[in-house]
Formats: structure tokens, C-alpha cells, sequence
């Protein structure tokens, strides 16, 4: 990967950290995703996962401060509004309708919508696109929408989004430990 | 009579926050009328209403230990159920050619008050945009004053004064099926209750 | 006559009561609520027992109430984990490619 483009991203996820107000404003990052309720009894692994705001004050309330897990779920999460994922694992190739995925990629072409990244892999066919939703120079919402020929994944964070304490996971949640510093030449 | 009847309203909302299912149901009970009525006046239909009634019960039931007091609750009760039922009238799109609707047929009897008008004047409330008809309903139904209507609404006072102020002539003209000549002026004072 | 014609609004726009039994309605699906709104997560299908959904009254015990909010927390507190692993895992793709190795430029000098 160019150097260059290493430094955009760190320049990037500063500056989306940067955008990342204190007080969050309307949801409006949230995506209409489709529903996938058949697509779940085809698939070989599924997760589907909506934390609207009451159910993310209620999770909130569960986390343990002393579990260093949770301690770090309990930082990123600060802001944030809602989150909703959609993940499904197939056994054979393109089981899942791409027009779906599409539909929400699309949506991510309104205003407001930046991408922040984009990912592919010739190889594994894999593709990840980033997205941050900047709503009067702050960011309100980011999409994350990820497909390989057995798999999709979208997810959709509503609110304040804050890039840096989610790179600040680093070592939870499958992140590995990265110093991007390191690796700026 | 049921001892969750002696209990004050802001006991109730204690007692139903600790986990007292009575306590809840007397929530329920207390806040239906409110929140169908609402949900009937946007909607337009009384499954519909039903249906996001009880939504909003359920998000009460999840959020309890957010509210603080009675006159908490109420506020967001009616905040939810307007919210949810523009969201909802937003996603369908329907609302410009509404034909007669169920709401419209709902009116209560008020003495010497014309039922066929009323009936009119409740379907050309549902018939007005989502917004615009969310101010009608919490001004002429639930009797807030413009400030509590934009606190609900998350709307600047001076677009929920513009909302009352185009749909009363809007209403009036239409009702009467003159042209809109006259601009009507709604008072803004407090209600009375 | 603004006056009148407000106040034919409120006369039209009187609330009015849901269909009988609603409160019993949402309690029923306030005890059944758990099971419906709760995110499916085949690979750590949690397996807890929540109280059914009850034709007519559905009044429970003070305790059951308090036991059923503590495992809809944990539930929740476990899906939020669970959507942050998988956020992490597909920024984890990203943070790859950003740091794998660029393949060395091409020698065009012709030495």
C-alpha cells in the first residue's frame, strides 16, 4: 500500500476524531437496511444486531467497569446513538442477493455521506468501504459495508462516531495492537 | 380497590422503575388514552395506533430508569409516540391522498357540538403533512402551549408558530370551502385545561 | 370567532380510549418482548429462559420482573460486545492494508 495513502489514513481518522463533536445531534446516520430475516436461514453464521438508544443505555448499564472489555466498550461507545449489524456467513459463492448490499451502499452516496476508505483485495475478492456521515462539521454516523464472495457485513454506528477510540480498542474486540506512528516513513 | 390506585403518580413511576409489574400497569393505564389518541390522530387507523401504542409502552418499559418524574413521563410519552408516528407516516409516504379515514370517524360526542363538522375537521387534520399535523395535534389535542410543542418536536418555536398559523387557515378555509382569504391568528396563550 | 373555531378543533380532536384489554395487550408483549426484540447471534446463542408470552393478564411477581430485566441487560450488554467485535474485525481489514508492505517500485532506469 503507498505510504502516501498510509498517511491519508491517519490524517483521516484524526481528522474524523477531530469532527467527533461532545454532544451528538439526531440520528440521521441510520441507515435503512433490508430486512434479512430469510437470508438468516440460509446462511451458515449470522448476526444481526440492533441497538437502538434504549437498548444501548440498558447495555451500558451492564458493563462492568472492571473488565478491561468492557472498561474499553464503555470509552467507544460514548456518543454513540445506536448500532445496528447485519453479518452473514454462506457456504457457497454469492448465496446473499448483492442488489441488497447495494441498496445500502447507494445510500451512501446522499449528502453528508464521505468515504473514508476503501479496501480491495483482487485476491480474496474482498472489499471493505468506510464511510463517515458529516453533518455541520461533525461526524454523526459511519458505515462500514464488507463483502467477499461468502460473506457480507454492514454495520451502521449512529452518532457521535469517534475513529480514535475505536482504534483505541486496539488489543479487544479481534483490533490488533498497531502503532501507526511507527509505520509513517 | 387496587392499592396501586392510592399510590401518587410519581410513587407509581418509582415503584414500576424498581420492577413492581402492578406499578407498570397502572402506567399503562393512566397514559393509554394519551398516547392512542396521538397515535390515532397521526395514523389515521386504529390498528395502526394500537400497534404503535404499545410500542411506545414497551420503550417506556426499557427507558424507565431514565425518567424522573411524573411530568417527565408524560412529556416523553407524548414525545415518543409523535416522533415515532412521523417516522412511521415518513417511511409509508402515504399521507397526501389519504382517503376518509378511521380517525376521522373517531370523535367523541360533545353536547351540542356538530358531529358531522367534527368529523370533517379530524380528517382534514390527518390529512395535513407530518409535521404540520404533529403542532395541530399537540396544540388542539393535548393542550401544550408552542414552547412545550417545540421541546417535544425538537422544532424552533417560530416553525411550530408558522405550522399552526397555515394549517388553522388551511383548516378553516377547507372546512367552510371558502378561498383563503382571511389569515387566521391562533392564540397562543395558555390553554385552558 | 378564531376563538370558536379552536375551540371546534379541540371538540374534534377529544381523545379517545384504545379497543378494551389494551393495557392487558401490552403487558402480554411486554412479557414476550425479550424474546422478539433480542438480536439473533447463532454462535453464542445465549439459551435463556425467558418468561413466555401469557394469554390475558400477564401480571408477574415482583422478583421474576427484576430477574427477566437483569438478563435483558446481559443480553444487551452481550450483543454491544458482540457488534463492537465484529466493527473491530472489519476495521481490522482496513488497518491491514494500510500497513502491509508496499511492493517496491518498479526499476525504469534501464541499468
Amino acid at each position: 500500500m503507498n505510504p502516501f495513502f498510509k498517511h491519508s489514513i491517519v490524517i483521516l481518522c484524526a481528522a474524523a476524531s477531530l469532527l467527533a463533536g461532545a454532544s451528538a445531534l439526531a440520528a440521521d446516520g441510520q441507515l435503512k437496511l433490508p430486512n434479512f430475516d430469510l437470508l438468516a436461514d440460509k446462511a451458515s453464521e449470522s448476526v444481526s444486531i440492533t441497538l437502538d438508544p434504549a437498548l444501548l443505555g440498558l447495555a451500558t448499564r451492564f458493563l462492568d467497569p472492571a473488565k478491561p472489555e468492557d472498561a474499553a466498550a464503555k470509552e467507544a461507545i460514548q456518543g454513540i446513538k445506536g448500532i445496528y449489524v447485519r453479518s452473514f456467513k454462506f457456504e457457497e459463492d454469492f448465496a446473499y442477493p448483492k442488489a441488497d448490499v447495494e441498496m445500502v451502499r447507494k445510500q451512501l452516496s446522499a449528502p453528508g455521506w464521505q468515504q473514508l476508505m476503501q479496501v480491495r483485495s483482487s485476491k480474496e475478492q474482498q472489499r471493505v468501504d468506510i464511510y463517515i456521515l458529516v453533518e455541520q462539521e461533525r461526524a454523526n454516523g459511519l458505515a462500514i459495508i464488507a463483502s467477499q464472495p461468502r460473506e457480507f457485513t454492514i454495520v451502521n454506528i449512529v452518532g457521535s462516531v469517534d475513529m480514535r477510540k475505536l482504534h483505541e480498542l486496539e488489543g479487544q474486540f479481534g483490533i490488533p495492537k498497531l502503532d501507526l506512528e511507527e509505520k509513517k516513513q | 380497590m387496587k392499592a396501586s390506585e392510592a399510590w401518587s403518580p410519581d410513587e407509581l413511576l418509582t415503584r414500576a422503575s424498581a420492577g413492581e409489574p402492578a406499578a407498570f400497569a397502572s402506567l399503562v393505564r393512566r397514559y393509554q388514552r394519551t398516547v392512542f389518541s396521538i397515535a390515532l390522530r397521526m395514523l389515521g387507523d386504529r390498528h395502526r395506533a394500537e400497534d404503535l401504542a404499545q410500542e411506545v409502552f414497551l420503550q417506556l418499559y426499557r427507558s424507565l430508569e431514565g425518567i424522573g418524574s411524573d411530568a417527565h413521563l408524560a412529556f416523553w410519552l407524548r414525545k415518543v409516540a409523535v416522533n415515532r408516528a412521523i417516522d412511521r407516516i415518513r417511511q409509508e409516504t402515504r399521507y397526501e391522498n389519504e382517503p376518509l379515514t378511521e380517525a376521522a370517524s373517531v370523535v367523541e360526542e360533545t353536547g351540542d357540538a356538530d358531529p358531522l363538522l367534527q368529523r370533517r375537521m379530524a380528517e382534514l387534520v390527518s390529512q395535513l403533512p407530518p409535521a404540520a399535523r404533529a403542532v395541530v395535534v399537540l396544540r388542539y389535542q393535548e393542550d401544550l402551549d408552542p414552547v412545550d410543542i417545540a421541546s417535544t418536536l425538537d422544532m424552533p418555536i417560530n416553525t411550530v408558530k408558522s405550522h399552526l398559523k397555515r394549517s388553522l387557515t388551511s383548516l378553516r378555509a377547507r372546512v367552510l370551502g371558502t378561498a383563503i382569504v382571511d389569515d387566521i391568528q391562533p392564540s397562543m396563550s395558555e390553554p385552558s385545561r | 370567532m378564531n376563538k370558536d373555531f379552536e375551540q371546534q378543533l379541540r371538540d374534534a380532536l377529544r381523545p379517545v380510549d384504545p379497543e378494551e384489554g389494551f393495557e392487558q395487550r401490552v403487558m402480554a408483549r411486554v412479557a414476550s418482548e425479550p424474546m422478539r426484540s433480542r438480536a439473533k447471534l447463532t454462535r453464542w446463542a445465549a439459551g435463556l429462559a425467558l418468561a413466555a408470552s401469557m394469554a390475558g393478564v400477564a401480571i408477574l411477581g415482583a422478583h421474576q420482573w427484576q430477574e427477566r430485566r437483569e438478563q435483558e441487560g446481559l443480553e444487551a450488554r452481550r450483543q454491544l460486545l458482540e457488534a463492537l467485535r465484529v466493527t473491530g474485525e472489519k476495521l481490522d481489514v482496513a488497518y491491514q492494508a494500510v500497513n502491509r508492505p508496499s511492493p517496491p517500485p518498479d526499476d525504469e532506469s534501464g541499468a
